[in-house]
């Protein structure tokens, strides 16, 4: 009894201490957080019950901008172009980054090199490699075309054709986001014991066997991370296509956030706008709590 | 199971050679232990024998076949693994399946063959389990399921018992040398532990430094080293060494002078020493004690305890004789105050001397 009463008093005053101090440190991100992110998230929930334009006087429309929203065939469009795209980047991008990992985890020579080239696309600048792609797809001068040319084959108006252009773009992404993918799966397959392979060596697997039974099971937890990174930033691309097809041809290319930018900052319509932004956002929200879910239960 | 051949195996890692021109046979249905320090190469060679390191030189057969440049999966030995080596994703079922379905059997066949397995280690009720559920002794018994649900010709054992606590580890030894005299299998177990080599083994191969120093039966290692290494190796707690020198050689008696002792006469030495040659006299703890007793010529030793250990059914005694350790095994009941001198008693022919080289100086 008094064991008891002679130690909770100390360890009650270290803990409101450690939390003060803890407070004190977290202070400053919570406020940039608070000011950066949760701000204008209110903000822009609220603009989207609003007409608000700056052209005119703003009024409460109530739901009538997500009313319209889920109306409008333009809309529908980018979200089919959205998905559209995540799909056409995340499964390659993850499959190819997968398949560099394994190869660069053996001892070859120059894996150094190789795995410094690969992910070398992620550090340039998107702006600078939308232009230097946009060159690459250029229908008459560009390289790709010549090199069709050469071999015989038709050249190709890549970003012109409007089946064509959402393709274009997506070669562009995973060249420039496999690199990640990679690194991400190289230290989930450094985390492998190497006991496993062994085992499994020893129980007579072959390549094909490990990999599909022990490398790619193991790999799972980082499979499934990548997968939810890579769909949240898929969902919101807009730089590439800024740059390179501004959403065309014919609408081909328009994805969510490129048509609310277009819709905010081209027609002035940012109540409606920040309605699709919610909208992304809800949805992003969801991808992003299902994945957590699912990797918490798999950690179990 | 089948016999298994080493001839003159060496392995190289760049300059370092982690074992050097080894020779040995272990017999069909043998359990072989190979003990050793940390980084005496034991662990090499059984992965030398499983084929998941290809080895620099020398030959490897199992049965009639030459393995020695046979990929891992080929040789018909399974192995398991200090840390059991478990594939954590797959069910206790799957795990132990996992040979036979790399194998192509039927569906059919892996039942029988895994429940038949996990019913010999007493695991049948948590085939649906994750290996992550299940305790260290239950993982180990599913690593030894997986082993023998293949019917292999070797069993490798690499320190498999390490990562258990020292009550499961007696229980896990008992069962492991139940379950070799079961299968009747040849079985290769490495372990640093002399203890389980001692209780486990057939017979025990002692390296160091990537040589055998011996091969034997636990009791011939025990009474008959050919070395210092194997005399301090084999037995807890280790042999007393004690420095000394030849003293004076009277027909078959010999006389040895060793500092804090005196004089020491032994008979019965095959190979003759020269006089002022030095030796080391090596006496087992176990084979002191606090009276005179056993055969003439005794020696008696002066002691001055520095610490007791009560064991219960023994009385472990810590002093020194010129700076060197010297331990005494009594019975449990034998009273020893620390400080206070006290005379211990040997029987001569108990004494092992080895030369200036390390070597066992033999007796008739």
């Amino acid at each position: 009894m008094s064991l008891r009463n002679s130690t909770s008093g100390p360890i009650k005053t270290v803990s409101f201490h450690q939390n003060w101090s803890a407070y004190a440190f977290l202070a400053p991100a919570l406020v940039i957080l608070f000011l950066s992110l949760l701000l204008p998230a209110v903000a822009t929930l609220l603009m989207s019950f609003t007409d608000v334009s700056f052209l005119k006087p703003t009024s409460f429309v109530g739901f009538d901008n997500y009313i319209k929203l889920f109306n409008d065939t333009r809309f529908q469009q980018a979200v089919g172009n959205t998905i559209h795209y995540t799909i056409g980047v995340t499964f390659p991008t993850m499959v190819l980054g997968l398949l560099a990992a394994v190869a660069l985890n053996q001892k070859v020579p120059g894996r150094m090199a190789f795995r410094t080239i690969f992910y070398l696309p992620v550090l340039t600048s998107l702006i600078a490699a939308a232009v230097v792609w946009a060159y690459v797809y250029e229908p008459y001068a560009g390289p790709l075309n010549g090199v069709l040319t050469r071999v015989g084959l038709p050249p190709q108006p890549w970003l012109q054709d409007p089946s064509l252009a959402m393709n274009a773009l997506i070669i562009m992404a995973i060249w420039r986001d496999f690199g990640t993918a990679m690194i991400i799966y190289l230290a989930g397959l450094q985390d492998i014991p190497n006991d496993l392979y062994e085992a499994a060596r020893l129980d007579g697997a072959k390549g094909r066997d490990i990999f599909l039974r022990i490398t790619v099971p193991m790999l799972s937890s980082v499979t499934f991370y990548l997968l939810i990174i890579l769909i949240v930033q898929t969902f919101q691309v807009f730089g590439a296509i800024y740059v390179m097809t501004q959403g065309g041809p014919l609408g081909s290319t328009e994805t969510v956030v490129y048509q609310m930018y277009q819709t905010a900052f081209g027609y002035t319509e940012f109540g409606y706008s920040a309605a699709m932004s919610t909208v992304l956002f809800l949805t992003i929200l969801a991808f992003s709590i299902i994945g957590t879910r699912i990797m918490r239960r798999k950690d179990v | 199971m089948a016999r298994l051949e080493l001839s003159n195996v060496s392995k190289s890692y760049g300059a370092f050679d982690a074992i050097t021109d080894v020779s040995l046979a272990i017999e069909d249905g043998e359990f072989a232990v190979f003990v050793g320090p940390s980084g005496c190469g034991k662990s090499t060679l059984l992965r030398l024998i499983a084929g998941l390191d290809p080895i620099s030189d020398g030959a490897i057969r199992i049965g009639k076949d030459d393995v020695t440049r046979r990929p891992a999966g080929t040789r018909s030995v399974a192995m398991v693994f200090q840390s059991y080596a478990l594939y954590p994703h797959m069910t206790v079922y799957d795990n132990i399946a996992f040979p036979l379905q790399m194998e192509r059997r039927s569906k059919g066949d892996i039942r029988q063959q895994v429940e038949k397995a996990a019913n010999t280690v007493h695991l049948s009720t948590r085939l649906k389990d994750k290996p992550s559920k299940l305790s260290g002794g239950q993982r180990q018994r599913v690593a030894i399921a997986r082993a023998i649900v293949r019917k292999p010709k070797i069993f490798l054992m690499d320190e498999p018992l390490s990562n258990l606590d020292a009550a499961l580890r007696i229980e896990m030894r008992t069962e492991l040398t139940q379950l070799h005299k079961e299968l009747g299998a040849t079985m290769v177990y490495v372990t640093h532990d002399q203890l389980e080599a001692m209780t486990m083994a057939d017979r025990i191969v002692v390296l160091n430094g990537g040589r055998v120093e011996q091969v034997g039966r636990p009791m011939d290692l025990y009474h008959k080293p050919v070395n210092r290494f194997v005399a301090s190796f084999i037995g807890s707690p280790p042999m007393n060494m004690l420095r000394g020198k030849v003293k004076a050689i009277e027909s078959e008696y010999y006389s040895f002078e060793a500092p804090g002792i005196g004089t020491i006469v032994i008979d019965g030495l095959a190979e003759r020493l020269k006089v002022g040659e030095e030796v080391v006299l090596g006496i087992r703890p176990e084979f002191l004690a606090p009276h005179p007793a056993g055969s003439e010529p005794l020696v008696k030793i002066g002691v001055v305890p520095r610490s007791v250990e009560r064991l219960g059914a023994q009385t472990i005694v810590h002093s020194a004789i010129e700076a060197q350790n010297f331990t005494c095994i009594f019975a449990g009941d034998q009273i020893v105050e620390p400080g206070r001198e006290l005379n211990v008693y040997c029987d001569a022919a108990n004494i092992h001397v080895f030369d200036a080289a390390g070597t066992t100086v033999s007796r008739k």
